[in-house]
């Protein structure tokens, strides 16, 4: 198997293979070259450069490495060319399995426009929206809409392209910026319209499908996102219905019949007071699947593997029941408290968390550089109990032990959010995170912060008394050569 | 009252949440003792624990992690899921700066703290650059250089090795180059 991804999910991959006996063939980027997925591998191969082109998006050479090695199966993971329709025909065309949709599938489920309409067909409740527009139209066919309305990218993926528009005068401006990043992340600048719903959630269901039928598992909820990327996500989801929650899994079957799913995916949607629509489906093993194999007791990446290399599930069709309740945190080299802006640096040194009913997955090191090449997830935490409460319990113990040093993580916000009124009554939606930007400061954090600081300036003293002009000559003179205190 | 202060205590001006406090800090065995505004000192110990960035605050009581950064004029350190910034600057007796002008003055070099002279590395008359040290200092254990502040030459000495000075006692004085 030639795993064709870095990061925490390469890490995630090789591991099944390897408790299924496959022999692995890693491929890394030269700034990924001490990477964990390296040196779990069986072997690995080099790619040219570290820009996304020239190494994990980087077709020809990662062919080329599948040669090499001998290895019959690529598996994409997540992101990269995980959903590229091309790159999975250049696997067929090279004699390679794919693990993932036939060319087919990837086409249709990539072209946002073209699956609503499909979805629509087979009776799945969308949103009501366009298909791709032009600048000419698009007014009329707004105001048709309704504002406030999303202008999404046809071609879009993992939150790019996706812009709210809330009064008529925004939208020539919006249409431009979102047809510029479409342009640029996906190569193709159509968008279309979709009316917006406030106060929503997000939810999906994972499929898993082969040529005999499709398994439904139990939903996720993503609800607490940023800029429409997630921050963490939980299964099942919280005060949901039972009629909702059925209604769900039958959408999410008719979806991936509709669009003739194999492999694992996931079919999302968005959820109103009491209605549900589709939103997309991702055709792809996605970065939240551990809180399904949490709750179910099944190995996704394995039966991705089954599905591309056997031709059929190890889990018979149907619905997959849920026991207990898991929540997973996305630690990212983020800074929450500089507006989540990427952090990059060399991570120092890492302690990650254990105990009962965690999982870590994670591909961070001492002595690892942060790219601003790549995705900033370094880790995800995830927590199982028998109830929410427990999860949670175990979560927030689990992310308030987690200390990776060196660069700034999403880490308190993780520690703010899960002891947040709304999300520990499971009542938060999309709009969760504006709540982040709005706290202020605990005063026993302030007393201790202020303690710490002196402390750190008496052990080295603040660059704010080193000579800078010759005027603050006497703040200089007082603590130059102060040697720190054996601490 | 009923604590004290020693004198060797290092005095600095903290502000935190936009309120600015006098601190006095002195070292008591492995730890420190911190006093703040005032009030009766608490033991808070600092010890690294992961890279550059992650340290082990004990203090009244709790133990935790913090994560510190420095900033331009003190510190970010982070808690749980609070990032809190503290300007942190040194509380001086006296700053007493050039006399009469910027240009042609007398320059005045005082002790910045209380402690004991252990050398003078500069006798009157000669001739010191920018930066050179002229007087060592030593306080709370710690060794300082007390450098002449801009080129000049030495008028006067004023302090001798081995002798105890207070904050803001005049060491050294300079005359502007010839």
């Amino acid at each position: 198997m030639l795993v064709a991804n870095r990061g925490e999910i390469a890490v995630r991959v090789i591991r099944t293979c390897r408790e299924m006996g496959l022999r692995v063939a890693a491929v890394y980027a030269p700034s990924d070259r001490n990477a964990p997925h390296v040196w779990l591998a069986d072997e690995a191969f080099p790619l040219p450069g570290d820009a996304p082109e020239h190494s994990y998006l980087h077709v020809r050479a990662l062919l080329d490495a599948a040669r090499r090695a001998g290895a019959p199966a690529v598996h994409p993971g997540y992101g990269f060319l995980s959903e590229s329709a091309a790159f999975a025909r250049a696997c067929r065309d090279a004699g390679l399995r794919f693990v993932g949709p036939p060319p087919e599938v990837l086409e249709l489920c990539g072209d946002k426009a073209a699956a609503r309409a499909a979805m629509a067909a087979a009776g799945v409740p969308v949103l009501p929206g366009t298909g791709p527009v032009d600048d000419h139209d698009a007014p009329e066919l707004a105001g048709r809409l309704g504002f406030p309305l999303l202008v999404k990218a046809a071609a879009g993926g993992g939150g790019k392209g996706i812009h709210l528009v809330r009064e008529p005068g925004q939208l020539q401006a919006t249409l431009r910026l979102a047809r510029g990043e479409a342009r640029a992340a996906f190569g193709d600048d159509r968008v279309y319209l979709e009316r917006w719903v406030e106060g929503a959630r997000h939810v999906e269901v994972q499929v898993l499908a082969d040529r005999s039928g499709v398994v439904v598992f139990p939903e996720r909820d993503c609800s607490v996102q940023r800029r429409h990327q997630k921050l963490i996500e939980e299964s099942p989801a919280p005060s949901l219905s039972r009629r909702v929650r059925e209604r769900l899994q039958r959408a999410a079957e008719a979806a991936a019949r509709a669009v003739g799913y194999i492999n694992a995916g996931t079919v999302e949607f968005l959820v109103g007071a009491d209605e549900i629509y589709f939103l997309e489906v991702n055709a792809r093993l996605q970065v939240e699947h551990p809180v399904t194999e949490m709750v179910t007791g099944v190995d996704l990446v394995a039966e991705q593997l089954r599905v591309a290399l056997e031709g059929r599930a190890g889990v018979p069709p149907g619905e997959v029941s849920a026991r207990g309740w898991a929540i997973e945190c996305r630690v990212g080299a983020e800074d929450p408290h500089e507006g989540f802006l990427p952090a990059a640096g060399r991570i120092e040194g890492v302690w990650l968390p254990g105990g009962p009913g965690i999982r870590v997955d994670a591909a961070v090191y001492p002595g690892m550089e942060v790219s601003r090449h790549y995705d900033p997830l370094l880790a995800k935490i995830i927590a199982w109990g028998a109830d929410r409460e427990e999860a949670l319990g175990r979560l927030r113990r689990a992310v308030d032990e987690t200390v990776i040093a060196g660069i700034p993580t999403t880490l308190p916000f993780h520690a703010w959010a899960l002891r947040e009124p709304a999300f520990t009554a499971g009542r938060h939606d999309t709009g969760f995170v504006a709540r982040w930007e709005a706290r202020r400061p605990d005063p026993e954090v302030e007393r201790a912060a202020l303690l710490a600081a002196v402390a750190a300036s008496v052990a080295s003293p603040p660059p704010s008394a080193r000579p800078t002009a010759p005027s603050r000559w006497v703040q200089a003179a007082r603590v130059e050569g102060l040697r720190p205190w054996p601490l | 009252m009923t604590h004290r202060v020693p004198a060797s205590a290092r005095a600095l001006l903290v502000t935190v949440a936009g309120r600015t406090h006098r601190v006095r800090v002195w070292p008591s065995g492995q730890s420190l003792q911190v006093s703040v505004d005032g009030a009766p000192p608490v033991e808070v110990e600092l010890r690294p624990l992961l890279g550059t960035t992650h340290y082990r605050l004990t203090a009244e009581g709790a133990s935790r992690v913090v994560g510190i950064r420095r900033q331009a004029d003190g510190w970010t350190v982070t808690a749980g899921a609070d990032r809190v910034v503290v300007r942190v600057e040194p509380d001086l007796p006296v700053v007493r700066r050039e006399r009469a002008g910027p240009s042609a003055a007398v320059r005045e070099i005082r002790a910045p703290m209380p402690g004991l002279v252990v050398a003078v590395e500069v006798a009157a008359g000669a001739t010191v650059a920018q930066g050179q040290a002229v007087v060592i200092m030593e306080a709370m254990k710690m060794q300082m250089e007390i450098r002449a502040p801009a080129p000049g030459r030495v008028r006067g000495v004023h302090v001798a090795a081995g002798q105890d000075v207070a904050g803001g006692t005049l060491l050294v004085t300079l005359d502007p180059p010839a």
